[in-house]
């Protein structure tokens, strides 16, 4: 198991020294394993964008350490040549049409491969000879996609890819990056908020808030880690007593609670005392755990 | 794939199923890693992981270069194992719903023979 | 799940060839950098002539030669270099993110960039000249006017001294657009006030010293010295200092927004 990017303290603060100050990313450590398609997920502004910015090289950190193949990115050309990542708010020259993007493309990444980007234009239906400035939200995504899947880079980023895409694009995407990263393995990481899409894309999720990891585990564990136990009030209550309660909610005499794992003979004991068992999706477990409880209706209760 | 277990256990079972009812037979090839991933939309390692358990217990083997394969007796395994757990996966909760109902053993013991027979 | 080793990555391509990829990025869409230039400055001759013919067919002999005189000040050549200027900004200020987002470092962008403009200063240069020489050949273009050989130009100098003056003259241009879109691209607004700021101080300031030293006399008489050429070559001072600022500038610039 090697790792191709590992953060140690990593931070990144905006503006001046007192009150204006903007903590894009505070202490952030993690590595990321090759070979692997790594989720970064979380809430907008969250500080995803600044994270794989500090990771490429193209901001600077304040403090902290960031080693990509085992080297620092910053202004070298070794580790940078192995990347590719264009922004979902990339800028491209005023005078650029999109075969202007795909015709200097190649120049940049080694592995490129022409026949396949010819396929995905076609596939995603990009108008070769408009300019840039022209291209509709979802054609400039598919473009940034495009570039992406076709430069088979060892390491690539696909920053919120799907913006302005459609479901049938955004499927697509998914289909093709799943079919193409099984043939040419690479080490993929994607940051989005469309969780529930791609969780069964990704091995490794790391979930961060406010400019802070506040998960960094497998997707397959993360995924079984929690349950919900649904049914009478009385018995939910009971069932969880003694137990960490992860998130709770309810109406009328129906409680719902989300709690951490259970093993047979315990779901099977739930099952007894007339509860229900539901699976808590990633996109839940995440949205619960950067904000809490939702209000328990019956108690009118204010979140 | 709404079942809160793992989804490795998930395409394990799948492909136990259709081992149990002939979809797959013995020594027919399974779908590779790749093909089962990209047609169930999910990574390639989750769905090798699946494939891999099913090569350790016994139920698939391995040509090299060419693929997995159904092994040889592995329908009959399977069944057993199933035997096995068919009280306390279906069984168990059966009867506890039936309670739940008031529905008598007799009448259970009813329902099933007739249930049997359409 | 412990990490054994960290992962490395292949060598990267060589540097020439690092550097040449951002001019082609640059000049992707050769429409930009090399086709329209040419067609303003098309289009700005045959303006030109068609006004000497209408002057010319109103005046008499003597006063032709008065006009002749007047026209090799005309400064309406120039605009190709405003076109160039702003083609400086556009490529910095654009083409940096994008060649960031490639995979680029900033060492490697600089430098191409800078190359780019040297490439596009020597083929326009080049064009230029050319174009005096058939204005020699038609003696002015059948009209006796100027265009490519007034006086900023060198007017009566020699091909390969012409072929310098234009060269500076180009290179001034694109250096100076570099500084303001450096100063840009890493300050944003507050970079360009400086920037602006910077040359207002420059310029009044000179001017003001100029003035309170009663030294005007000595400025024109040096640049009267030096003659066209001499005065600008100098020109090329504030292009490599524009040059070189750019490049520190550019160091730490990130591709925001």
């Amino acid at each position: 198991m090697s790792a191709v990017i590992e953060a140690r303290s990593l931070s990144k603060y905006y503006g001046g020294e007192r009150g204006g100050r903007v903590h894009a990313v505070e202490d952030v450590s993690f590595s990321l394993e090759e070979n692997r398609i790594h989720g970064l997920l979380g809430r907008n502004g969250a500080g995803k964008t600044t994270l794989m910015q500090l990771v490429t090289g193209q901001e600077f950190a304040t403090r902290g350490e960031i080693r990509v193949f085992g080297a620092s990115p910053v202004e070298n050309a070794r580790v940078l040549s192995q990347l590719c990542f264009i922004k979902e708010s990339q800028r491209y020259p005023d005078d650029f049409r999109v075969k202007h993007v795909l015709g200097t493309a190649p120049h940049f990444f080694a592995n490129w491969d022409p026949a396949f980007a010819a396929e995905l234009i076609e596939r995603f239906r990009v108008p070769v000879n408009r300019r840039m400035k022209k291209l509709s939200r979802g054609q400039l995504s598919a473009v940034g996609v495009i570039v992406g899947l076709a430069s088979r880079a060892p390491l690539t980023f696909f920053d919120e890819p799907y913006l302005g895409l459609d479901a049938v694009a955004r499927q697509l995407f998914y289909d093709t990056l799943l079919a193409d990263f099984a043939e040419n393995p690479r080490t993929i990481v994607l940051s989005t908020h469309l969780i529930d899409e791609v969780s069964n894309l990704l091995e490794h999720v790391i979930v961060i808030d406010e400019g802070r990891i506040i998960i960094d585990a497998d997707a397959e564990e993360l995924r079984g880690s929690a349950v919900d136990i649904v049914g009478p009030r009385g018995a939910v209550d009971a069932f969880v007593e003694g137990r960490e309660v992860l998130h709770r909610t309810g109406l009328g005499g129906l409680a719902s609670a989300t709690i951490a794992r259970l093993d047979e003979t315990e779901r099977i004991a739930a099952r007894e005392a007339g509860l229900e068992l539901a699976p808590v999706s990633l996109q839940q477990l995440v949205v619960r755990t950067t904000i809490g409880d939702t209000p328990d209706l019956s108690k009118g209760d204010n979140a | 794939m709404d079942d809160s277990r793992p989804i490795f256990l998930q395409i394990a079972e799948q492909i136990e199923n259709d081992i149990i009812s002939g979809a797959l037979p013995e020594e027919t090839q399974v779908p590779s890693t790749n093909e089962l991933a990209a047609y169930l939309r999910i990574n390639p390692a989750t769905a090798g992981k699946g494939v891999n358990l099913l090569v350790d217990s016994g139920i698939l083997y391995k040509k090299r270069g060419i693929g997995m394969f159904v092994a040889d007796g592995a329908r009959e395994r399977l069944v057993t194992q199933r035997r096995d757990r068919f009280r306390e996966q279906y069984l168990a909760p059966l009867v506890a719903e039936a309670g739940k109902l008031g529905i008598t053993p007799a009448q259970l013991a009813d329902m099933i023979r007739a249930e049997v027979r359409s | 799940m412990t990490t054994i080793t960290a992962a490395t990555a292949a060598p990267a391509p060589p540097v020439f060839s690092r550097i040449w990829r951002i001019v082609r990025l640059i000049t992707a869409n050769p429409f930009t950098a090399i086709v329209t230039p040419w067609l303003i400055l098309g289009t700005i001759f045959l303006l030109n002539w068609l006004i000497w013919l209408i002057i010319f067919a109103n005046l008499g002999a003597d006063q032709r030669s008065n006009a002749q005189e007047g026209i090799q000040w005309s400064g309406a050549a120039f605009y190709i270099f405003v076109y160039m200027l702003v083609l400086a900004v556009q490529a910095i200020n654009l083409s940096f993110p994008l060649a960031l987002g490639y995979g680029s470092t900033r060492r490697e962008f600089t430098l191409g960039a800078m190359l780019t403009f040297v490439l596009l200063s020597v083929m326009y240069a080049v064009g230029m000249t050319i174009g005096a020489a058939l204005e020699k050949a038609t003696d002015g273009w059948g009209l006796g006017g100027t265009f490519f050989r007034t006086i900023y130009f060198g007017g009566d100098e020699v091909w390969y001294v012409q072929l310098w003056v234009y060269f500076c003259w180009f290179l001034f241009f694109f250096f100076t657009g570099t500084i303001f879109a450096a100063m840009y691209v890493r300050w944003k607004a507050s970079g360009l006030i400086v920037a602006f700021a910077v040359l207002a101080f420059l310029v009044v300031g000179g001017g003001a010293l100029l003035t309170f030293t009663e030294t005007w006399h000595v400025l024109w008489g040096t640049i009267a010295d030096l003659g066209v050429v001499g005065s600008v070559s100098w020109l090329l001072v504030p292009a490599v200092l524009s040059a070189g600022l750019g490049y520190l500038v550019l160091r730490r610039a990130t591709p925001r927004g």
